[in-house]
């Protein structure tokens, strides 16, 4: 990334605790514009929590904190605030018009009782101010960004009636619907057999490309971040372990835990020419705390 | 296949499950194959495949439509529970989810040891955990663990927990349905190592479901692609991975992503999904003509 640019998004000293219990520790990165940035780190990393807490969901309803740091966003008038001390009116503006969010489990982040169609229009009258017939013509716009066949059938659909593949395209239809510059993509493709997430995975790449979003993909699968990530945050215990250009982390990774990451991860083609099966070389990894 | 002695064999395999509607649900369809000793056959295929249903077959979990299932030369198609008992012995399985596999309320030690109980191999005392704490040492788990529950365990030693309790009763088939699919990637290579360690030192045959391809390439001998309940292409590893000839094999191949940056792929915008195996009553899939294009790769016709 060029240092000269400024930041969309500037991650300080995030510091997250769930009484006493540190989730994210002393977090700093800079997210630029139509940039993938992809967090990566195993279970209990501290990954999600860093994603809620930019949307600042991490605090509702529950016992944690942001106990430290700044999360600088840069509005599109040039403005920058502190999304850890605006207002909860000031979220609630944020959020979705300016960041949103898309999560691994589309079936339980739509409700099982009303049509799709009805939640995509009322994510976008919630935040931009159209009547029934231009939100629903809006809906429908998205649906047919995001690749929906039939986009108009599928709108008078529910839930329960579209394949995985098709639910997380409504996902990310809502996501988009009030054009963002910031997504978050928390594990999007991990519910997904393999070559709907290459179909995912193409057309989250396309949809940046014409919209110039920024993106922060989170994620356990190196295979995944090596096919979409510009840069790379590694995340283990709660801390930053490394971070780089996804050729620098893959190729030349420095830090122990980033070797013995890439060590575990099996590589489609690693055993071309080989007559049998053959252990992982693992690299002993430090315990973790 | 010719380096293996078969152990399982599988003829003309199919399920159906009735759904509303007077229709079926076509989930395995006439499926053959064999496992041998020592050797891991892989199944793969996305959700809904049937490569779920076929294990459960296998084991008898499910009542099989039609075909035959041959454990060890004895036709145990229509073996009932009783005599199934003897049978349950020699195969085993481990499940996704190690957790919902454990009992919350029963020490760890206990699971492992419950089926020498039952069938009888020991009784409780110092002889059962004697042995059980040396199937804890074999999984790489401590015999301290022994009294611990499973909520004090992490998903991978979970799952180091029901491998051990598969293996108690010394079986020559273990079928591992997705089996490390839910750990975190550094657990999963350990825990695939010990499988394979396993497999070395004792014979163990698998039986190894999974969607994951790259897993599959690493341990599996040879590998079975399954699409809507049938199997399209099945052959050795080398054969499949580096010579996959049946369409859905290479979309399958071409989906996965490669954790190389500089082998990034372009991927289809299209949506293409995999159609329903729910056939009318009195319809049915066509079936496929598996050819063999070299020795051992069968293909099915396109």
């Amino acid at each position: 990334m060029v240092s000269s640019e400024k930041p969309l998004l500037s991650v300080q000293g995030l510091t997250v605790t769930f009484d006493g219990f540190t989730a994210v520790s002393e977090l700093s990165f800079d997210l630029f514009e139509g940039q993938t940035l992809a967090i990566v780190g195993e279970s209990g990393s501290g990954k999600s929590v860093t994603a809620l807490s930019i949307m600042r969901l991490v605090t509702l309803g529950t016992r944690a904190k942001i106990a430290e740091g700044e999360l600088n966003f840069r509005m599109p008038d040039g403005s920058i605030i502190d999304l850890v001390k605006a207002d909860e009116a000031q979220m609630r503006d944020i959020r979705g018009n300016q960041i949103s969010m898309i999560f691994q489990e589309p079936l339980t982040s739509l409700n099982p009782v009303y049509t799709t169609g009805n939640q995509v229009i009322e994510a976008i009258r919630l935040h931009q101010d159209l009547d029934k017939e231009q939100a629903h013509q809006r809906a429908l716009e998205v649906f047919q960004r995001v690749r929906i066949p039939e986009p108009e059938e599928r709108l008078k659909e529910y839930p329960h009636q579209m394949s995985g593949g098709m639910r997380q395209r409504v996902m990310i239809a809502m996501a988009l619907s009030c054009d963002p510059t910031v997504l978050i993509a928390d594990e999007p493709t991990t519910a997904l057999d393999v070559t709907i997430q290459a179909q995912i995975l193409g057309l989250m790449r396309t949809l940046q490309n014409e919209t110039g979003a920024a993106v922060i993909m989170i994620t356990h699968d190196m295979g995944v971040v090596a096919e979409v990530a510009d840069d790379i945050v590694v995340m283990r215990n709660s801390k930053l372990v490394e971070t780089g250009t996804v050729y620098e982390v893959f190729e030349d990774p420095k830090e122990p835990y980033t070797k013995a990451l890439l060590a575990s991860i099996p590589r489609l083609g690693s055993m071309t020419g080989k007559s049998r099966p053959e252990l992982f070389d693992l690299v002993e990894m430090e315990p973790g705390a | 296949m010719s380096d293996f002695e078969t152990l399982v064999e599988v003829v003309d395999l199919s399920k159906q499950f009735p759904v509303p509607g007077k229709a079926k649900v076509h989930a395995v369809e006439h499926v053959s194959l064999k496992i041998g000793r020592g050797e891991t056959l892989a199944v793969v295929g996305e959700s809904g495949c049937g490569k779920s249903t076929l294990a459960f077959l296998i084991i008898k979990l499910l009542e099989s439509t039609s075909g035959q299932i041959l454990l060890d030369g004895h036709d145990i198609t229509d073996a009932n529970t009783r005599a199934m008992r003897q049978h349950r012995q020699k195969m085993q399985i481990i499940f996704q989810d190690p957790f919902a596999s454990l009992d919350p309320r029963r020490s760890v030690g206990y699971a492992v040891g419950e089926p020498l109980i039952v069938h009888g191999e020991e009784s409780k005392g110092s002889a059962l955990d004697e042995r059980v704490g040396a199937l804890f040492e074999r999984v790489g788990l401590e015999r301290e663990h022994m009294l611990q529950y499973p909520h004090q365990f992490s998903g991978g030693q979970r799952q180091r927990v029901c491998i051990a309790r598969a293996l108690a009763l010394r079986p020559d088939l273990v079928i591992a349905d997705e089996s490390v699919s839910a750990l975190d990637v550094s657990v999963q290579a350990q825990v695939i190592n010990l499988m394979m360690e396993l497999q070395q030192e004792m014979g163990l045959s698998y039986l190894f479901i999974s969607h994951d391809l790259a897993v599959v390439e690493r341990m599996a001998h040879r590998v079975a692609v399954m699409y809507l309940g049938q199997i399209v292409e099945l052959g050795p590893r080398s054969a499949i991975f580096e010579n996959p000839t049946h369409s859905y094999t290479k979309r399958l191949l071409d989906a996965v992503p490669i954790a190389d940056p500089r082998q990034r792929r372009e991927r289809p915008l299209l949506t293409g999904e995999i159609p329903s195996p729910r056939w009318e009553h009195g319809t049915s899939p066509e079936l496929v003509n598996l050819i063999e294009v070299e020795p051992g790769h069968f293909v099915a016709e396109e």
